[in-house]
């Protein structure tokens, strides 16, 4: 399991308040797999806050994928639902909580603000 | 060319030829297709080695078409001992009935074939000609034709049973068959479409409203909606025609979300058979008052897969709303960065300013509580990444030169954004009606900040920021000597001159000082833009109009039906209603099935309407253009908890009746009347 995922994980309680702003409540489960072995997370959400388990539990959905993928999410350089629509991940159950949890999602690394690349470009500062 | 036949279900849909045959088209999407991939790519039918050609064609209903065939070419002498029935539905799968009928007094043997192939063509890959990476396995086993596709875990298979036995092989079905005198011989064949997903089932198995319908299903659902839609009963017949039949396209275009598991309006057949946010937004706006019940799905839909974060290949940022949401191959992949793609630069005040209206209507604030940091999320992209240079307007500067929009309007081709005398303008570009939306959605946002989030604060500064962008606006937009409004800004803030019908968007934003509606109108309705049928895209001594420009010429009904209502908010109701009377007589043309666009001649010139020649149709805006323009005929406006009734009925157009409106009032009943010539010469 890549420490980028384990980092991810972690920081999602203090990432919460900002980015859970709806009104949406549920656990996914994410089972990720590398080779024979699969490693299962369990992220609550509730508005503003998450609780993570390392482990299953009951679940309102299921994201399954290679640990490999994931890892590539959580540091920006996969998306999400290109992934489902190619079927390299599948996903079950209630989308709500899976469109609420992307964004947990970081940007593709090195992507710039664009209003600094229009500015810079037309010879302006911010 | 021969003329094509569709038939569809929401984003399920089916083109052919005039005998019900397909035949492998690589630039132009026949064939069946769902969620924009091409399941059958072949289907061709033979007697005894012959094509068939048609007597004729029932295709009365939008899911459902029979053709009536016989043997030979339509030049031969006819004299058919034989016909055949061909009869089929889509509704998820797609069924088809073939009917052999002896005419003759003695058995006959016949060989009836049945060509059958399957390309998996992405939607795109027809658009863009490309070719397919993946692999096509045919197999035959257990009396069933499978055509499988694979690219890594992409997995999508059509798979065709016969419930005749016939000789089945790898590219089609061949029946060997004794007909007796005077009779008739069946054949059922069930093509199912699978896509592949979790567990290895067909991903649209899973969704809460079940993927595939019947097409006694589809009929039962369409009747039922029809017959919730307000009654209207009217003089003018083309308008009873337009209104019926886009009930019953609006309800064909409905199609189950893979997403959300939510009825969703597809865009327009056959190119835009998904999600768009643009289009669903005018088209939820325009079929509000009579089907409130289509609008939060959308809503809900587009708030859920709001931008979160920024990401080039897509133009998504934080608070953006989608621009067009695909589920091929070439999205999932990303040749194609539809998953989704958020290169449109008013998608996100269109939606604050429907949310608003949404609520106007049905008093549903519960909506609009539930979606509250949704819509405030809009609004910042307004003012944050929407302003990209910092002035005080909305900008758009694709970041995904390949294969993103360069315009991210609703006039989105190239070439669409001019100077009057052609010249193209840099990027990044500020049209005028994005300024339009911003400014409705800030005021319809403090509607909303002060009724139901208990904000007053926030509701006053969004008050003096929209009282702001008009002033200014007003000031950096105008063209003094022309008495119009800019297209747009250049990004040194220099007027993109050219005089186009974004300038009616302006009214039905409010944008425009009232000391200039005037000038706006004697535009819109003066000889240069407007062609007797409506209000062309494009002023007809612009450097780069064309009569079938698709942006920079043509006649779109939904603009009209948008600027119609511009035209009433600004009081301006014989003008509004020459829209709705150019736009009524243009429909009788298409079988009151107005298209995405047709051509910008003078009515003068053509006594009808000229097609544009490939024009989307059906097109859900363009189908919720004649409920829009009822609407603005008879004046309807919600205030507080009642329905205001207001009409202004276009000479000679007679009674006008609309009964059961929906919405927080219960159900009332519009009626209005056309003025006759001597009231008219009274004056207003």
């Amino acid at each position: 399991m890549g420490e980028a995922i384990e980092q991810f994980f972690a920081s999602l309680p203090a990432r919460a308040p900002a980015v859970l702003r709806g009104p949406t409540t549920g656990a996914i489960q994410l089972d990720l797999t590398t080779g024979n072995r699969t490693d299962h997370w369990l992220v609550e959400m509730r508005p503003g806050a998450v609780r993570v388990t390392h482990g299953r539990g009951p679940a309102d959905a299921i994201w399954n994928s290679s640990a490999d993928l994931f890892e590539r999410l959580v540091t920006g350089r996969a998306a999400a639902m290109a992934a489902v629509l190619r079927n390299e991940s599948t996903y079950s159950g209630s989308v709500v909580l899976f469109l609420d949890f992307r964004r947990f999602f970081p940007d593709p690394p090195g992507t710039r603000d664009p209003r600094d690349t229009a500015r810079e470009r037309l010879g302006r500062s911010g | 060319m021969r003329e094509r036949v569709s038939i569809l279900d929401g984003n399920t849909f089916l083109v052919c030829d005039r005998r019900g045959d397909i035949e492998p088209s690589f630039d132009f999407p026949t064939g069946l297709f769902s969620f924009d991939t091409r399941f059958i790519s072949t289907w061709l039918l033979t007697l005894n080695g012959e094509r068939l050609h048609a007597l004729s064609i029932d295709d009365a209903q939008s899911y459902r078409t029979r053709f009536f065939l016989v043997p030979g070419e339509p030049t031969h002498y006819l004299d058919a001992k034989v016909s055949v029935i061909r009869s089929r539905s889509v509704g998820g799968s797609f069924d088809e009935e073939l009917t052999v009928l002896n005419h003759s007094g003695q058995e006959v043997e016949f060989t009836l074939r049945l060509d059958i192939g399957a390309d998996f063509a992405d939607l795109f890959e027809i658009k863009h000609k490309r070719h397919k990476k993946g692999r096509t396995t045919p197999s035959v086993a257990g009396g069933e034709l499978r055509l499988a596709y694979r690219r890594e875990k992409f997995h999508r298979e059509v798979v065709v049973n016969t419930s005749t036995p016939g000789n089945i092989d790898e590219s089609g079905i061949t029946y060997r068959i004794r007909v007796g005198p005077h009779g008739e011989w069946t054949t059922q064949l069930h093509i199912a479409t699978v896509i592949y997903g979790a567990r290895g089932e067909d991903i649209r198995a899973t969704l809460p409203l079940g993927g595939h319908r019947s097409a006694a299903a589809i009929h039962a659902e369409q009747d039922e909606l029809i017959a919730r839609a307000p009654k209207l009963g009217c003089d003018c017949a083309p308008l009873a025609g337009a209104y019926r039949r886009s009930l019953n396209d609006l309800a064909a275009l409905r199609y189950e979300s893979i997403a959300l598991g939510v009825r969703l309006l597809a865009a327009g057949l056959p190119w835009f058979m998904t999600l768009f946010g643009r289009d669903s937004i005018f088209t939820s706006l325009q079929v509000l008052p009579f089907l409130p019940e289509l609008v939060p799905p959308t809503i809900l839909m587009l708030a859920a897969l709001q931008g979160s974060r920024l990401d080039d290949f897509r133009d998504e940022e934080p608070g953006k709303i989608l621009h067009e949401l695909r589920y091929g191959e070439t999205a999932g992949f990303e040749e194609q960065p539809h998953s989704p793609y958020f290169g449109s630069a008013d998608s996100t005040a269109l939606l604050v300013i429907l949310l608003d209206e949404y609520e106007r209507w049905t008093g549903d604030g519960d909506l609009v509580r539930r979606l509250e940091y949704q819509t405030r999320a809009a609004l910042d992209w307004i003012d944050t990444y929407g302003d990209l240079l910092g002035t005080g307007y909305v900008w758009y500067r694709t970041r995904n030169p390949e294969t993103g929009l360069q315009n991210q309007c609703w006039k989105d081709s190239w070439d669409a954004v001019s100077y009057t005398d052609g010249r193209l303008p840099e990027f990044p570009r500020a049209t005028c009606e994005l300024q339009g939306y911003a400014y409705d959605a800030k005021l319809r946002g403090a509607r909303l900040a002060r009724t139901f989030w208990n904000d007053p604060a926030y509701a006053d500064r969004l008050e003096r920021e929209a009282a702001a962008l008009k002033e200014r606006f007003n000031r950096d937009f105008w063209i003094p000597e022309r008495e119009y409004y800019a297209l747009a800004l250049d990004p040194d803030g220099r007027h993109v001159d050219a005089l186009s019908s974004n300038i009616g968007h302006l009214l039905w934003s409010g944008i425009v000082d009232e000391s200039r509606a005037a000038a706006v109108v004697g535009h819109l309705l003066g000889p240069r833009l407007f062609s007797g049928w409506g209000v062309r895209t494009l002023g007809d001594d612009q450097g780069r109009y064309n009569p079938i420009g698709y942006h920079v010429g043509t006649v779109w009904p939904f603009d009209n039906s948008i600027i119609a209502w511009g035209l009433w908010r600004y009081g301006f109701r014989e003008e509004a209603g020459r829209i709705c009377e150019s736009m009524l007589s243009a429909s009788r043309f298409f079988g009151g099935r107005l298209p995405e666009a047709f051509a910008g001649y003078d009515r003068d010139l053509t006594d009808y309407p000229v097609q544009y020649p490939t024009a989307c149709s059906p097109q859900a805006w363009s189908a919720g253009t004649p409920l829009l323009l009822l609407r603005v005929m008879l004046g309807l406006d919600p205030q507080g908890e009642h329905l205001i009734i207001d009409p202004a009925v276009p000479e000679g157009m007679g009674r006008v009746e609309l009964l059961d409106i929906p919405g927080r009032w219960g159900r009332v009943d519009a009626l209005g009347r056309s003025r006759t010539p001597r009231d008219h010469a009274r004056g207003h």
